[in-house]
């Protein structure tokens, strides 16, 4: 506890401090900083030395005394009124006196020492004698006024015995004192200081006259004048200006146009000037200087100089020129203005304000370029590039030598596939991506790097291959294809635009699946069709060739993830699918995508040339799509591994700093403290009320955009999407609502209760649509088979592994269930903490005990597993990871293992989803599937984050 | 550049005193003195250059994971396996205050340039900001949009700047009230600005560091060769910018040149994993911390 006194004094002798201050002082601090944490009302108010000061009115509030300032025992006590018989209250009668301090009080009544008369060398009380004088005198005579006159008033003028000196000895008012004139020069200098003030009193003038070194003689003169008028620092004798125009005081009616000032000074002091200059440089001048002015000196700052020297010069130096002349000069003007600009670049320090000095060295020199020099072999055209394929003809270039393939195998699969792009697409498409994955070192075999010479070679294999089954279809459709001018589709496909799709039934040879079509934007490079057919992958690569709706979802699912972008959801067909499927159905799709990227290599460039050829006088169209088929497929292997290694991507989100943030930052709100857009449009209850009405407008809305629908409302009502697509009766569901209603309102229910029941009654419907009433004993099955499902989906979501045999079994045995899936389930996260929480009976106990039990084991063995780890590296830890036990190996150190990694964290982020439903998500995402799993995760934490108000995300 | 000679190399002093693990070490804002926490629950304010140990703290409960302090010296802020923010008197070395409400372990912990604003940076996937000036123990602020834990934060005068487990590197610019979300694709232990703030480092547990550029969200370099993989560990730039220094788990201590990403200089430096380095601010000056418990002074 002794800390407070060590000694941070390394050179001398601390000095000693009084024990008892420093004691109280110490705990002063100490109360401090318990006192912050108590409500205000109960904080006390201490000095340094931990008294207490501030009383209220009613704790001693007059007890402030000496403490508090007042300076008396009393403090601000007032003085009782005390009056009896024998001793009256006096009334005071107050002086000045009784109102000052004592200092005060001596300063009023004290003389101290004063010079005396005699030696008053600079007539300081020289006016009192004078004063004195004429009061005297005027006790001689009768004076003009009757009574005494206030002797402030009449005041003699005086003058110092210094200034009377002064005087004698020649010197005159607003002169410098100086040894003597320089004789003959002395007139001239009058006049040019004379003109000087007249013509704008600062050093412009001067500038100006050095700018113009060929002039008369008068000029050199005034140069000089005003360089001696400077030198000496004369004073010029203020003249107070009589107001002799009718505006206001203090009002200026030139003070946002200051040219008109100029013109009235030149309007009022025109005529009158002392003719030893030529009128048309001085009018010259002023038409630089007002131009100047105008230009440049902001109105209010610079102005107040110039148009002092103007008030004066109106008056004293008033001088004699025609103001006329100035227009008739400017015709020969803008050259010399011109010249001027130019030169004051350069001689930056003349253009000074005054009171201000030119630096000696500037910070910065405008530095000025010539223009680029143009080389004489320029030519004026621009010549667009040519595809590769018009441009080189094929076989004329030699076949780059033989290359190894690079180790890597994503390297390698990368290279090829990009090959064949290229090969397709032509070099331009190289250009580009080697200009935009400048930086991505995966793409350095493009720019001479690692890989470089397998990948010529690849290119050129991939472009001898590539006539063969080019030649026909120019033939047969486009001759001019190839030749052809830049036409709207080729900018846009060089601009990597998309094609609108094309109405499907023309070109689908699958009906189901043709309108899933994956629009890779590298087909669009392709000439002739819009390859919308993804119907696209060949048989081989259809890995759910059995279930024709799976397949479509697979390559929506494939678009989706190569096309990049948001993942919005499964567009359609899903709707009658439950969450659980869902996910499943998307590990399986990521296995299967996997897979197909593996496979693909092979594939494609060997078996490419053998139907082509077979193939070759078929019409374009079909062939074409061909392959487009095995270019997507080459493709998504690209982007697969180009996924891979794409990393770092960015996104953006709009993000709401608190104003106290804001504020603490020292920054502006961007968003002023505007609230946020209203998390939820209505309550719970409203929602409720005007389900019906929702629930009509939503019908369609849902129908087309499917689970695209912000999540905002989604959240909102998740089951009311789901139900139209459950194919339930509508009527029904309404006539269902109003006791959700009550239930609602008048049940004990927390939120996520609320949202059970909502969840159940739904799974009514299904069964009342079919027998067109909702029976108590159909209900209670249906809550039996739909907490079945539940428990079936915990386990499902709380184990880890994803190749779980399909959940059809679980489902086949209720066929009311299928259609009640969707309106049952809840997103993953707070289905399970429901089976945890909520679920009466059988589904209550087993599945969530047993994927805890599971997790668990898992952690157990993770423990263990870093606990060897750690006691190799630091034996340290083991008192604090044994400290800490329930959290999934909980907090140990920095360098602790599990901490880190990721995989364990997610485990304990699952275990941890048991106990806390708050937080729970569903993340069944492995951490391979980083960018779905991961959006995944943050939609449903989305509609969890909306409904405690954290909405932005959707907006 | 590019040679090893300016790099900080030679061992000046040690700095003895914790009782295990050392988690993080940091220099003041003039580098004239340098804190340093640990698992044994204290901090420690040292002048690194004379090797003397100035003052201890004593307050926290749990391990001490990171420590700030303000520019004017005045304030400490220090967090750890405690859940809490400490807020510290430096002279006195009493706590002012303790800020509560992160539900976890609290990683990283910086002061705004004023020192009135604490932002820290917690296991349960948030960055917290906390008023010093006002009463209010509530955070003015809370940011939740991390998927995982949040490992490294730093602040610039009008954003904040967090790297997570979830492999992003986010920014959150208050001027203009924005998050920029930079994904890696790989868990982001620890986060560096290079001095000129253009550039974030990103220390990856995939044993590599990343460099961003901040405008653009792009990878400018690589830095591989350490280990770091289990380990919070903190990587810099240096004082000129000219290189990358980090630590590795088998207790070397790496310099890449920033361009080139070239490994110049490598050493043994301590005996096992060096959780921390920090780079003095104007002098070629390094602190390593190290689990073995020591902290270490390197100059060139």
């Amino acid at each position: 506890m002794d800390e407070g006194e060590e000694d941070f004094v390394f050179y001398g002798t601390p000095i000693e401090r009084e024990e008892e201050t420093s004691r109280r002082k110490r705990k002063a601090v100490a109360d401090a900083g318990q006192m912050r944490s108590l409500p205000v009302w109960k904080q006390e108010v201490t000095d340094e030395e931990g008294r207490r000061r501030f009383h209220g009115a009613f704790t001693g509030g007059f007890s402030a005394g000496y403490y508090n300032t007042v300076g008396s025992k009393e403090g601000w006590t007032p003085q009782t009124f005390t009056s009896s018989r024998k001793n009256r209250a006096e009334v005071k009668k107050q002086s000045i006196y009784s109102f000052l301090d004592d200092d005060e009080k001596a300063e009023l009544g004290g003389h101290g020492l004063e010079t005396s008369l005699q030696f008053d060398t600079f007539g300081f009380t020289a006016a009192e004698v004078a004063r004195k004088q004429a009061e005297k005198e005027q006790q001689m005579r009768p004076s003009a006024i009757p009574g005494p006159a206030p002797d402030e008033i009449v005041l003699p003028a005086t003058n110092s015995i210094g200034v009377k000196l002064l005087l004698k000895m020649g010197w005159r008012h607003g002169h410098s004192i100086k040894s003597s004139h320089t004789g003959k020069l002395y007139d001239a200098r009058r006049e040019a200081r004379k003109a000087f003030l007249a013509l704008s009193g600062n050093d412009d003038s001067s500038e100006i006259a050095e700018l113009e070194p060929s002039k008369v003689d008068s000029q050199n003169l005034l140069e000089r004048h005003n360089d001696s008028a400077q030198g000496f620092g004369s004073t010029p004798v203020f003249v107070l200006e009589p107001k002799k125009d009718l505006h206001g005081l203090g009002f200026d009616p030139f003070k946002n146009a200051p040219e008109f000032r100029e013109r009235k000074a030149l309007h009022t002091s025109g005529s009158k000037d002392p003719g030893t200059r030529n009128a048309s440089r001085k009018g010259g001048l002023f038409v630089t200087n007002c131009k100047f002015l105008s230009g440049k000196l902001a109105p209010g700052f610079g102005i107040g100089a110039l148009e002092e020297a103007d008030i004066e010069d109106e008056d004293i130096y008033a001088s004699n020129f025609e103001f006329e002349e100035p227009y008739v000069e400017e015709a020969e003007q803008p050259l010399r203005i011109e010249q001027d600009s130019k030169l004051r670049l350069t001689q930056k320090e003349h253009n000074v304000i005054r009171g201000f000095k030119a630096a000696s060295n500037a910070d910065y020199n405008t530095e000025r370029f010539r223009p680029p020099v143009i080389p004489p072999d320029f030519q004026p055209h621009h010549k667009f590039l040519v595809p590769l394929q018009v441009l080189s003809k094929l076989g004329n270039l030699p076949p780059p030598p033989e290359a190894p393939a690079p180790e890597e195998k994503d390297l390698k699969l990368l290279i090829d596939g990009f090959a064949t792009l290229v090969a397709r697409c032509g070099k331009l498409y190289e250009d580009l991506s080697r200009d935009k994955n400048k930086a991505n070192p995966l793409f350095s075999f493009l720019s001479g790097g690692k890989g470089h010479d397998y990948y010529a070679r690849k290119l050129w294999e991939e472009q001898q291959k590539r006539p063969d089954h080019r030649e026909p279809q120019v033939d047969g459709h486009q001759r001019a294809s190839s030749v052809r001018k830049m036409t709207a589709e080729s900018r846009g496909r060089i601009l990597g635009e998309k094609p609108l799709k094309r109405s499907d039934d023309s070109s689908a040879p699958s009906p189901p699946t043709s309108k899933q079509a994956i629009q890779l934007q590298y087909n669009l490079s392709d000439s002739f069709t819009t390859p919308e057919s993804l119907a696209g992958l060949p048989e081989s690569v259809k890995p759910f060739r059995d279930d024709p709706m799976k397949q479509a979802r697979f390559e929506q699912f494939l678009k989706d993830k190569y096309q990049g972008g948001l993942r919005s959801t499964y567009a359609a067909g899903n709707s009658t699918m439950t969450e659980a499927d869902r996910a499943r159905e998307r590990l399986d799709f990521e296995a299967a995508a996997e897979a197909l990227s593996q496979g693909k290599p092979q594939r494609t460039p060997q078996a490419q040339p053998l139907p082509l050829v077979a193939m070759q006088f078929v019409s374009g169209g079909a062939e074409k799509t061909y392959s487009t088929q095995h270019e997507a497929a080459a493709v998504a292997a690209v982007a697969a591994a180009a996924e891979k290694n794409s990393y770092p991507k960015r996104e953006e989100f709009q993000w709401r700093p608190s104003p106290v943030l804001c504020k603490r930052f020292d920054l502006v709100d961007p968003f002023m403290g505007k609230p946020p857009p209203l998390p939820r449009a209505r309550s719970k209850v409203e929602t409720l009320i005007i389900m019906p009405e929702v629930f009509k407008s939503k019908f369609e809305e849902a129908a087309d955009s499917g689970r695209d629908t912000p999540a905002s409302s989604r959240s909102e009502m998740p089951d009311q999407i789901a139900i139209p697509e459950a194919d339930s009766q509508p009527e029904v569901a309404i006539t269902e609502r109003p006791v959700d209603l009550y239930k609602a309102i008048f049940s004990e229910d927390d939120e996520d209760g609320d949202d059970e029941e909502e969840d159940d009654n739904p799974a009514d419907n299904p069964a009342a649509g079919g027998g067109m009433k909702a029976e108590g004993g159909n209900t209670t099955l249906n809550r039996l088979i739909a907490g079945d499902f539940l428990q079936s989906l915990g386990q499902e979501l709380g184990l880890e592994v994803p190749e779980l045999p399909p959940l059809s079994s679980s489902r086949k045995p209720a066929p009311a269930a299928i259609s009640g899936e969707p309106v049952l389930l809840p997103p993953p996260g707070r289905g399970r903490g429901k089976t945890e929480v909520n679920l009466p009976g059988p589904s209550e106990g087993s599945s969530p005990a047993a994927g805890a039990g599971d997790f668990s084991e898992q952690k157990k063995q993770r423990r263990t597993h870093s606990g060897h780890r750690r006691s190799a590296s630091d034996g340290s830890d083991s008192e604090s990871s044994q400290s800490d036990g329930g959290g999934g190996g909980g907090s140990r150190s920095d360098s602790d293992s599990r901490r880190k990694k990721r995989s364990s964290h997610r485990s304990r982020k699952r275990s941890s989803k048991h106990r806390e439903r708050s937080k729970s998500r569903g993340s069944p995402s492995r951490r391979s599937s980083h960018g779905g799993g991961g959006r995944e995760e943050r939609r449903s934490r989305g509609d969890h984050g909306s409904r405690s108000g954290n909405h932005r995300r959707h907006h | 550049m590019g040679s090893s000679s300016g790099l900080p190399t030679k061992e000046a002093n040690v700095l003895k005193g914790h009782e295990g693990a050392v988690l993080a070490v940091r220099f003041n804002g003039d580098g004239n003195y340098c804190l340093s926490c640990g698992k044994d629950r204290t901090l420690r304010l040292w002048n690194p250059h004379r090797g003397i140990h100035i003052k201890t703290y004593t307050s926290h409960g749990r391990e001490v994971r990171d420590v700030h302090v303000t520019s004017d010296n005045a304030k400490l802020c220090s967090c750890g396996g405690d859940r809490q923010i400490f807020y510290w008197d430096v002279s006195t070395g009493r706590v002012i205050r303790k800020f509560r409400g992160h539900d976890s372990e609290v990683n990283s912990v910086k002061f705004n340039e004023y020192g009135s604003v604490v932002v820290s940076a917690g296991y349960d996937r948030s960055v917290r900001a906390w008023d010093c000036r006002s009463q209010s123990t509530e955070p003015i602020q809370i940011v939740d949009t991390f998927l995982d834990s949040v490992m490294s934060i730093w602040l610039t005068k009008t954003e904040i700047i967090a790297g997570s487990v979830d492999g992003t590197v986010r920014t959150f610019d208050i001027r203009i009230g924005r998050e920029l979300v930079d994904d890696l694709g790989q868990p982001v232990n620890c986060i560096s600005l290079s001095n000129d703030g253009n550039c974030v480092l990103a220390g990856c547990l995939d044993s590599t560091l990343r460099l961003l550029d901040r405008t653009t969200g792009e990878l400018l370099q690589e830095y591989k060769g350490h280990t770091c993989k289990s380990y919070k560990m903190d990587c810099c730039l240096t004082n000129t910018d000219a290189h990358v220094a980090g630590g590795s788990e088998d207790g070397y201590i790496f310099f890449w040149d920033l361009v080139e990403a070239s490994v110049v200089s490598k050493f043994r430096a301590h005996g096992s994993v060096v959780t921390s380095v920090a780079y003095h601010p104007k002098d070629s000056c390094m602190l390593t911390s190290s689990v073995d418990g020591t902290v270490k002074v390197w100059k060139s």
